[in-house]
């Protein structure tokens, strides 16, 4: 009862903060302080409700009827739900925080409805995740690309209200394949309610096509290759704590739509079709995170680069989902727990470090009033706690050992080694293939992030602005420091964390959990195997760093003092701000060997216009078939009505005395008739 | 499982890395001043050099920051931690938990990460330039790497390197064609990972100054050249200690480990000079025709894993 | 023989249509300053007519009952029938023409900048006739009384279309009335055989018919309804029809005439218990043809009026299908119909209105030259995006919540027929293509720097904004009133 009494407080709490957004319009301090405490009460009371969902024994519901006969509104609160509903309260504290000092630079744009619809946003996030029956899911889910459709345009000028176009198109059109996949099991089930769904169990070529409809919907919403072509126009459109929350949660919500339908709705009849769809997620996954990054490296516009990112990291939780479900369909259960929990725990890494990331990329952005990498620079000086945030954002990212990012691909890398040792000959074969795949994105990411750092916040000032940056406000130095705290704390502290991710992803996959960490050790379930520890890596590196400090320490009263020299060397030329490396020619190698990608990327864009043409072409031909009915059915009737009245005019002759014969005519007619 | 005794063993084994990495470094100065017809400079130059460069000024270009300045101390740090992991004088991994070869890849990420950030700190053009051409190296070398050993890992049923070095020693491998392929795939990409003609690309001495190192002096250089030196060891040491673990101690005995000391320097000085021999046989690839070479370590390390998956 | 309802519910619906005739009177008895008032008293009137009959139908436990009012021995005439459904509609058609009413006080004025006038009595006279005979027609329990109506609500088109007297508006006002006379044969042919089959003109004599005989008389009804829902063949009168003043298009040939059709067929289906199949194809395909053709018109269209009055074809077109479907066996579908009848006069009449705001404050409805609405006047941009929204079906507004119905009760019979599951599958597809397209346009219009004729707005009138509030929350709550009233 706990978590849902914390849920419904939380809730109202949102709704509150909104309503007061609206009618304290103007007052723009005023709505600054009071739609963030609002919000920040509102996420620890949701954070708490997460937490307590997760360590609960048994999942939590509430069943309350609606107007709807067809449709129950009933919530669940299981351990996946509560995992995502503190996701989603994490990152909105942290936005809240954040935006306090965030929000001044929209001041006279509408802040208040800004507070509105963020609200409206979290709430409708939060209910999606929990809502247990289908009428309800695809409401708050349609909602929450509503809420978000309308932070993304809040810019109002031309490129936002596209981006915004294409963002609810691409999401409406998912929804609608979802909302196909629920009636298909609704039609097998006799009701929307999930737990229906469950019980009721779709035969052989249904679930699959149940299962496609519902990857392809949630998959458009995460942000997978080839439905990712919103990610990179939407994200960066949007205020940066709003990006935030979409890249930190809402994506995962594509990917919590894929692992509740595959594994949680049709979980029962799991078999061989199952392993098809973990192959096809685990396809799907490593194909988005090598293309994710490998176009991420050739943006310039830091928040466009750190969507494509998203669509990597997607791409890494999807390999993780993918293996689970592959598990699953081998009835292994250690190897599912291993690959979901992976999963799931990558999605929570990712929330908090893409989060970090893009929370610093809008304190760099409102400081130096622009979005292009090339015109930062040297701003660790000037802002040394966003640039140290950022680093470790970068760093986890990178998958740098130990931090978090680097424990949930560890444990994706041993999923997949543990699929290919036990799989059938397609796992054996696909499982190393993906491994592959996941090693090349993550040196390509570590490649991208060494770029994006590097250029903003290293090297010299390369524009007037980035000289003349100072650091951000504390609200948003605050909330760029939970996160990273938030970074390493899950990295250290994975031995407690991981028991309680592998205790979610047993509970939703539905069986016994398995061991993942004895002590300060992590292990892939089997203690034979590889284990890792992030405390002694840490331990480790600290206590060897002492080594180099002390070297140098020998003969430091035979040197001089350090010095600062007048310019790096530049080979006998006087060196320019130019000279040094640039956003464009350090990612350059990888743009010419990884060249086909590139062009693929254009020849597909090329299509489009084809296409356009097309569009205009159906648009001349319905201009010109509007007024078809109208001049070949109305004019020609209405033409032969009045020729013929026209015609019979010839009867009025205008002479009484004709008139007179017909008289007699008509007599002498009726007459002869009657006789 | 991890005990005080194997963590010791590790210290004292990334220590004894430490103090012999310049003497391995000596020894391919001697190989190609041998080839070249010189004297050379001795084997112990190296350690001069250090010592001379300790006492000089640390000097930094304006507008470096911090991750200039901590590079050394990065590197050094981190390719001492991976060498407390590496099987060298046993069959084991003395620290387990480090162990892992996804972590140890993933270790020497973290050494890149900061090598190729420190080019952009610096300002310099050409330590940018060096940068860029080390993390795509890094591209194109870690998943040959993750390949080969991955298929070594599946033949041996562990990501553990000391798992997978028993395994082979033992003879417990279910297919042999396999491993000696992925073996040698893996030699190739180490090979790359060395640094060493004609692979040269970061610090490309003919065409970029050192890279990176351009604008480093006095301690920082030292260390710098300190940890190359021990990256290109533990590298080294990394590729025997899985596919080469012969005459390493199955147990932590005093005689086991003086015996496996011997064979593993043995191993060493060996490649080493084989290595030597080689890099100044060769000249410098051109960095765009890399991938062609690359591509090759790839065909060899799929070849290995469809031999594993034939099960010849 | 005439008889009256000696119960209060017979009595009640009776007062609801004879009140509107009165006011109609009073106004053309009275002078033309007053003619708005009278008009929004008498409508204010009805509505609390329907109020309370409302209200007693809900005491009675929603059972309701049929009236004869005029009978020839056993020959029905005609009658009332009083029950969920029809009230239901009723209650949306009296509402919203009280508010149409009010509306009307504040666009027929010389403040107009597209069409300055002096608001003459024959239009609000027409308007209240209209309400009468609107509502007749929701309560009639016989055909020759549904027929009557349909006349009678026809002749008021024609009055209300050629308002303005230009060439153009008589001619559209001409096309109009003679296109839905000609499809009204077809209620002509099913008064003329049930008659001959059964003996009474009763709507619930349906159900005795043999199947075949049941079949004609449906789609004789169907063809009606095509005629007057403005669906293909017959749906060329309603584009043109737009010469009407937007308070007119709004009421009429959104809300409420054109739903005649709609609702003259859902009451032959609840009186038939149980349809031939073939009634089913014949609605479901041509619905279909006619929302692709209707989705394509869209394409070319600039004026607001006229893209909204291929959108009503198209909203119609789904309740249609909704209504085929469920002779296949869904009630989820025919609930869904009924739901979105209710839900789409609403939403329809909401963005109607909206267009109409704009051609008072602007002078123009062609959507190019109307940019930035929501910086000039945040209500009539707010207005603009609930409408839109609620057209094209997303929650939280009420369209959803009736097209999730329809295509639930879609997919469950297009489980046994897979042509059935390709027509639910083109309307869903066609449902996601309307969305793109209002979307666009939402994105054109609304956001951004007001264009010239957009700045150089007059301010909204008061009438105006109370109607657009009072519609932007029906149209976020008129689904749930319409969920939990039809059970």
């Amino acid at each position: 009862m706990i978590p849902l009494s914390l849920l419904i407080m939380s809730l109202l709490l949102s709704c509150g903060g909104a309503i007061l957004c609206l009618l304290l319009k103007h007052r723009e301090g005023d709505i600054r302080l009071g739609g963030s405490g609002v919000g920040i009460a509102a996420a620890l009371a949701g954070l708490g409700a997460g937490l307590t969902a997760i360590g609960a024994g048994q999942p939590a519901v509430l069943d309350a009827a609606g107007p709807y006969p067809f449709a129950h509104f009933v919530l669940r609160l299981d351990p996946l739900a509560g995992l995502m509903i503190a996701v989603i309260s994490l990152l909105s504290l942290v936005a809240w925080i954040y935006g306090f000092a965030y929000v001044r630079e929209y001041a006279g744009r509408g802040v208040g409805a800004m507070g509105f619809f963020m609200n409206a946003f979290i709430v409708s996030m939060m209910l999606v995740v929990a809502a247990d029956n289908g009428f309800w899911f695809l409401i708050f889910f349609e909602m929450m690309s509503l809420a978000s459709y309308f932070l993304v345009i809040f810019d109002q000028d031309d490129e936002a209200v596209g981006a915004g176009f294409l963002y609810f198109l691409v999401a409406h059109g998912g929804s609608v394949l979802i909302m196909a996949a629920f009636f298909l099991m609704a039609n097998q089930a006799g009701s929307f309610d999930f737990a229906a769904f469950r019980a009721h169990p779709l035969p052989a070529p249904l679930d699959s096509v149940a299962f496609l409809l519902a990857f392809i919907g949630f998959g458009a919403k995460a942000g997978m290759i080839p439905l990712h072509i919103w990610l990179p126009r939407a994200h960066p459109a949007a205020p940066s704590h709003a990006s935030a929350l979409m890249s930190g949660v809402m994506i995962k919500i594509g990917v919590f739509g894929i692992v509740k339908v595959g594994i949680d709705l049709l979980g029962a009849s799991a078999g061989p079709a199952m392993l098809g769809w973990g192959l096809l997620a685990l396809a799907f996954g490593a194909v988005s995170s090598v293309l994710g990054v490998v176009y991420a490296l050739a943006e310039h516009d830091i928040k466009k680069l750190l969507a494509y990112h998203s669509v990597e990291n997607i791409g890494i939780i999807l390999l993780g989902v993918g293996t689970g479900m592959i598990g699953m369909a081998l009835h292994q259960p250690v190897l599912a727990v291993l690959g979901l929990m992976a999963g799931l725990y990558h999605l929570l890494n990712h929330a908090v470090f893409k989060g970090l990331l893009f929370l610093g990329a809008g304190s760099t952005i409102f400081r130096t009033h622009t979005k292009d990498m090339e015109e930062m620079g040297g701003l660790a000086r000037n802002m040394p706690w966003t640039a140290l945030s950022f680093l470790v954002g970068a760093l986890a990212i990178s998958a740098i050992p130990p931090l978090n990012g680097f424990v949930s691909e560890w444990y994706t890398y041993q999923a997949l080694f543990a699929a290919a040792l036990d799989g059938t000959p397609l796992v054996k074969f696909a499982a190393p293939i993906a491994a592959v795949m996941l090693a090349l994105t993550g040196a390509l990411a570590v490649m991208c992030f060494v770029k994006a750092y590097g250029i903003m916040f290293a090297g010299a000032p390369r524009s007037h602005h980035a000289e003349e940056a100072r650091e951000a406000p504390a609200a948003m130095v605050a909330g760029m420091a939970v996160l990273a705290v938030a970074c390493v704390a899950l990295g250290l502290l994975a031995p407690l964390v991981a028991p309680v991710m592998g205790r979610i992803a047993a509970a939703t996959i539905g069986t016994a959990p398995v061991t993942l960490a004895v002590g300060a050790t992590l292990l892939p379930g089997d203690a034979q195997q590889a284990t890792l520890s992030t405390p002694l890596i840490a331990i480790l590196l600290i206590a060897m760093a002492f080594l180099p400090i002390g070297l140098k320490a020998v003969f430091a009263a035979k040197r001089g003092g350090d010095r600062k020299v007048a310019a790096p060397w530049a080979a006998g030329y006087l060196p320019d701000q130019h000279m040094s490396a640039s956003a464009g020619g350090f990612a350059q190698p990888i743009r010419m060997f990884f060249a086909p990608l590139y062009t693929m990327r254009q020849a597909i864009a090329g299509r489009w216009t084809g296409i356009a043409h097309g569009f205009e072409r159906v648009v001349t031909l319905a201009r010109r078939t509007e007024p078809l009915a109208d001049r070949s059915v109305i004019a020609p009737i209405a033409g032969a009505v009045d020729a013929s009245g026209k015609w019979l005019q010839i009867i009025q002759a205008g002479d009484f005395r004709i008139y007179c014969l017909y008289i007699v005519a008509a007599l002498i007619a009726l007459l002869a008739l009657a006789v | 499982m991890l005990t005080f005794s194997h963590l010791i063993l590790g210290l004292f084994q990334a220590l004894l890395l430490l103090a012999a990495a310049p003497l391995v470094s000596g020894l391919s100065r001697m190989v190609r001043a041998k080839l070249h017809t010189r004297h050379g400079p001795g084997l112990l130059q190296d350690y001069r050099d250090i010592a001379k460069l300790l006492t000089r000024q640390d000097l930094t270009p304006p507008n470096s920051g911090f991750a200039f300045r901590s590079m050394p101390a990065v590197m050094l740090t981190t390719v001492l931690v991976i060498a407390t992991g590496i099987p060298m004088l046993t069959r084991f991994t003395p620290v387990a938990p480090i162990g892992d070869l996804i972590t140890v890849i993933y270790l020497f990420a973290l050494a890149r990460f900061f090598f190729s950030l420190s080019g952009i700190d610096s300002g310099s053009s050409f330590s940018g330039i060096g940068g860029s051409r080390e993390l795509t190296m890094g591209v194109l070398v870690e998943p040959v790497m993750l390949l080969s050993l991955f298929v070594a890992a599946l033949l041996a049923g562990s990501t553990n390197l000391g798992a997978i070095g028993s395994a082979i020693a033992d003879g417990h491998v279910r297919s042999a064609t396999a491993t000696v392929i992925a073996a040698l795939s893996f030699a190739y990409a180490i090979y790359i990972e060395l640094g060493k003609l004609p692979y040269d690309m970061a610090e490309a001495e003919q065409e970029l100054q050192e890279g990176p190192l351009t604008e480093y002096s006095g301690p920082s250089l030292a260390l710098i050249k300190w940890a190359m030196a021990l990256k290109q060891t533990v590298v080294v040491a990394w590729f025997v200690g899985v596919f080469l673990p012969f005459g390493s101690a199955p147990e932590m005995t005093v005689f086991g480990l003086l015996f496996g000391l011997v064979a593993f320097a043995i191993k060493l000085v060996l490649i080493f000079a084989a290595v030597g021999v080689v890099e100044n046989s060769v000249a410098r690839v051109r960095f765009r025709l890399t991938p062609q070479h690359s591509w090759v370590g790839v065909g060899a390390a799929s070849l290995a894993f469809v031999f594993y998956l034939v099960g010849l | 023989m005439i008889t009256l309802p000696t119960e209060p519910l017979g009595l009640l619906a009776l007062a609801a249509i004879l009140v509107p005739f009165g006011g109609a009177a009073a106004i053309a008895a009275s002078e033309r300053a007053s003619a708005k008032w009278l008009c929004q008293g008498f409508a204010a009137a009805t509505v609390a007519v329907i109020a309370i009959l409302a209200m007693s139908l809900l005491g009675d436990g929603k059972v309701g009952g049929t009236f004869e009012l005029i009978s020839f021995g056993s020959v029905s005439i005609l009658g009332l029938v009083v029950d969920s459904v029809s009230v239901l509609i009723a209650l949306a058609v009296i509402s919203i023409g009280l508010l149409v009413a009010i509306y009307s006080a504040a666009y027929l004025n010389a403040g107009n900048r597209e069409h300055p006038d002096i608001g003459r009595r024959r239009f609000y006279a027409f308007l209240l006739v209209f309400i009468g005979a609107m509502t007749g027609l929701v309560f009639s329990s016989t055909v020759v009384g549904q027929l009557a109506f349909f006349e009678l609500t026809g002749a008021c088109s024609w009055a209300l279309i050629g308002y303005y007297e230009s060439p153009k508006a008589l001619r559209s006002a001409a096309k109009a009335l003679l296109v839905t006379h000609v499809a009204s044969l077809g209620l002509y042919v099913a008064a003329a055989l049930l008659f001959l089959s059964t003996g009474t003109f009763s709507l619930t004599a349906i159900a005795d018919l043999s199947p075949g005989m049941k079949a004609t008389v449906l789609l004789a009804i169907l063809v009606a309804a095509w005629g007057k829902s403005a669906q293909l063949p017959f749906h060329m009168w309603l584009p043109d029809a737009m010469e009407a003043p937007t308070p007119v298009s709004a009421y009429l040939h959104a809300a409420s005439m054109v739903k005649v059709g709609v609702y003259i067929f859902a009451r032959g289906l609840m009186s038939a218990g149980g349809a031939p199949e073939i009634v089913g194809w014949v609605g479901s395909i041509m619905a279909v043809l006619t929302l692709v053709y209707g989705f394509f018109m869209y394409l070319p269209q600039v004026d607001l009026k006229r893209l909204l009055a291929y959108s009503t074809i198209t909203q119609l077109a789904y309740i249609l299908l909704a209504l085929s479907l469920s002779v296949f066996g869904s009630d989820l579908a025919f609930k869904g119909a009924i739901a979105h009848i209710f839900n789409h006069a609403f939403a329809k009449t909401l963005f109607f209105l909206v267009a109409g705001a704009l051609s008072y404050t602007a002078g123009t409805r062609l959507l190019p030259s109307l940019r930035g609405i929501v910086t000039k006047s945040p209500l009539l941009g707010v207005a603009f995006v609930c409408a839109a929204l609620a057209i094209t079906g997303v929650p939280p507004f009420n369209g959803f919540f009736s097209k999730f119905a329809i295509f639930a009760g879609g997919f469950e019979v297009g489980a046994h027929h897979w042509a059935l599951m390709l027509l639910v599958v083109i309307a869903l597809a066609e449902s996601v293509g309307s969305f793109a397209w209002f979307l666009k346009w939402l994105g054109h219009s609304v956001p951004g720097k007001p264009s010239t004729t957009m700045a150089a707005a007059a301010p909204l009138p008061a009438g105006m904004k109370f109607v657009l509030v009072a519609l932007v929350a029906m149209t976020v709550v008129s689904s749930s009133i319409a969920a939990s009233w039809l059970g």
